[in-house]
């Protein structure tokens, strides 16, 4: 029970608190203790060392963690998500629709693509402004344009779908 | 004597000045946009004032707004900063004329060296060696491609009015040549409101070494040796270091003669810098002068011992400089590190947000100059740099590794930050042993970008960041009961007070 999946950089590993002061990683039990300083920053002791860490989450199921100048990008899953998650990765395959999100907050300056278009991989779709710089967002694969959710002179928010296609 | 002065600007830099004014016995005014109402300049200033709405052009580079608002509070002098309106010819002249000390040069060698083939026409007749191209802007992509064929690519496409790497572009060959010239024309226009642009032949492998100088109203120069910059990324600067671990004594006194000649010729006065590309045979090109105060002048300061914003200040009220050449020397080594809010593995997204935590690293040899605090917002409107770690020691080996130790210390929550490719970059041989040049982050690091980069040393720090995720995320459970078990008891004292 309460096993706990964690994926950091595409490697995965099993996680059980057994109580307050231990824990199982990936079948090997290690004494571990957590202190908070505030809702950020944290202190672990685990095996022989006390390490300092600040963490903040960035989205359900997603934490971003600091430790000694070390980021990493974290998702935990309980196990039942997990097996949840596998299936609905399969079922989004299946369905071929491609959203090309904004990877930044910025300003939508010029759309090189219409409705009906056919992209190839590579090509430009787009230019976002963001920080006085532009940028250039490509086709992450090849495929015909569906939608276009936003017009040229529009903001747009970080991780918002700007144009889907097929 | 100044009184008081107006800081024209907001970040880590207005921060910076607020500390020299501190010190001076001047009292500081900040302005503020609506985004940084309550930014770490705001906060820290003896005086602060809404200046206008978000996006900069109706805030920082307002400047009939600024100067208005200086002469309403009985503001002395404005202090620009770097970036906004520091290098703004017409801006400069605006102050001239209100009567108000601009601090920094005139506005005369300000636009001298602002259109940056006027200033690679100066320089040639004064004798400081220029990157071989135009010392006129371009004025057709036909033209401009017969120029690239005379020189030999690859090019590189310059804004004429540019600098911090905006508006410029790599051109290979004559197919590139349209599209770069478009987009380099376009972000001209909208960085600094000029689209011409100029052409120079790309140096393959050059480091960036700039040299800072120091001018009185009276015609004496010095110099405060040079700065190492060629960690950069697209052009911007990301580590700098003073001095140059490839500047020997020889070419460090041809550098600097360079730059003080190249001061000379534009008559200038205040503090300025001369950015030169150093090629692997020593021999060095004048690039453009930058005729403010830069980000990076704390290295110099480490190095120096000068405080240059007080030698700014203290020139702009008149005095004459009391620093002697002679007196001036390099004592140890300084490394300077730009923190962004970033995320690097995200094709190098602005990270905007709320700072949550914020826990500065300090000990021997350490100093952050920032302009952020806990509660500070990130706004998306202005330039992500958030803070800048500065490592001293005796010698370079000493200032990289208490940069690796500062780093580690530093804390920072709810924006990410380039932090970890500090790490990296710290770790590489090429760094190390100071062979680096201006490709070296393109060529070395963006291949590894996203992901591949991850330091493959850290698995401990994995297994303790899964573990950590692990107790939150079931902490996360425990803290929702708590809460549920607090809201009945609240009920239960309402109750009674009642």
């Amino acid at each position: 029970m309460n096993e706990m999946i964690i994926t950091i950089n595409n490697r995965k590993h099993s996680v059980k608190i057994n109580n307050s002061s231990e824990v199982e990683i990936n079948n090997r039990k290690v004494p571990a203790e957590i202190s908070q300083i505030n809702n950020n920053a944290f202190l672990l002791r685990y095996n022989n060392k006390v390490f300092e860490i600040t963490a903040h989450k960035l989205e359900k199921e997603k934490y971003g963690i600091l430790i000694d100048g070390c980021y990493f990008d974290v998702l935990v899953r309980t196990q039942i998500q997990e097996n949840a998650n596998d299936l609905q990765k399969n079922k989004n395959i299946s369905a071929k629709k491609l959203n090309i999100k904004a990877p930044m907050p910025g300003l939508l300056l010029k759309l090189k693509k219409n409705i009906g278009d056919s992209v190839k991989a590579g090509e430009p779709l787009l230019i976002l402004e963001a920080m006085k710089m532009e940028n250039e967002i490509r086709s992450p694969a090849n495929g015909i344009v569906k939608e276009i959710l936003f017009k040229e002179g529009q903001s747009v928010e970080k991780n918002s779908i700007i144009l889907t296609f097929e | 004597m100044i009184k008081k002065i107006l800081i024209a600007n907001r970040g880590e830099i207005a921060h910076r000045i607020i500390k020299a004014c501190r010190e001076l016995d001047i009292i500081s005014a900040a302005i503020y946009s609506e985004a940084d109402k309550l930014a770490l300049h705001v906060r820290r200033a003896d005086e602060a004032y809404l200046i206008g709405p978000s996006p900069a052009s109706e805030s920082y580079l307002n400047k009939e707004k600024i100067i208005k608002l200086a002469k309403e509070i009985g503001a002395d002098a404005i202090h620009p900063g770097y970036g906004f309106l520091s290098e703004n010819a017409e801006f400069i002249l605006m102050v001239e004329e209100s009567g108000i000390i601009f601090i920094g040069p005139s506005s005369k060698s300000v636009k001298l060296m602002g259109e940056k083939t006027s200033a690679r026409r100066l320089m040639k007749t004064n004798n400081v060696p220029i990157v071989p191209g135009t010392t006129a802007p371009i004025k057709s992509v036909d033209e401009g491609k017969k120029i690239a064929a005379e020189i030999g690519y690859p090019v590189m496409l310059k804004a004429a009015a540019g600098g911090g790497g905006k508006g410029m572009r790599k051109i290979s060959n004559d197919e590139e040549f349209e599209s770069a010239y478009n987009r380099a024309k376009n972000e001209s226009l909208k960085a600094f409101g000029n689209d011409d642009v100029y052409l120079e032949k790309f140096i393959e492998h050059p480091k960036h070494i700039e040299v800072q100088i120091l001018a009185d109203k009276f015609g004496n120069y010095l110099h405060l040796f040079e700065r190492e910059c060629s960690v950069q990324r697209r052009h911007q600067k990301v580590i700098e270091e003073a001095p140059s671990i490839a500047v020997d004594e020889l070419t460090r006194k041809k550098i600097t003669n360079a730059a003080i000649d190249a001061a000379k010729a534009c008559k200038y006065y205040n503090a300025g810098t001369i950015e030169f590309l150093m090629d692997s045979d020593k021999s060095f090109y004048f690039l453009e002068m930058n005729t403010r105060l830069q980000v990076e002048h704390p290295v110099t300061e480490m190095i120096t011992g000068i405080d240059i914003v007080k030698q700014q200040i203290k020139i702009a009220s008149g005095e004459k400089l009391t620093l002697r050449q002679e007196d001036i020397r390099i004592h140890g080594h300084a490394v300077e590190c730009r923190i962004y809010a970033e995320d690097v593995d995200n094709n190098f997204a602005p990270s905007t947000g709320k700072i949550v935590h914020h826990r500065l690293t300090s000990g021997p040899g350490i100093r952050i100059d920032r302009g952020i605090d806990v509660m500070s917002e990130v706004p998306i409107y202005y330039d992500p740099m958030l803070s800048k770690v500065i490592a001293w020691g005796t010698d370079r080996n000493e200032a990289i590794v208490r940069m690796q130790r500062a780093l580690g210390e530093y804390q920072i929550s709810g924006v990410i930050t380039n932090i970890p490719v500090f790490r990296w970059i710290l770790k590489q041989k090429v760094f190390l042993d100071g062979t680096f040049d201006i490709n070296f982050l393109d060529n070395d690091f963006m291949p590894l970008v996203p992901d591949k980069w991850k330091d493959t040393t850290s698995e401990e720090y994995e297994e303790v960041a899964a573990v950590l995720s692990a107790l939150l995320k079931s902490k996360e459970q425990e803290l929702s009961l708590s809460k549920n078990k607090i809201a009945t008891s609240n009920l239960w004292r309402d109750q009674n007070y009642e």
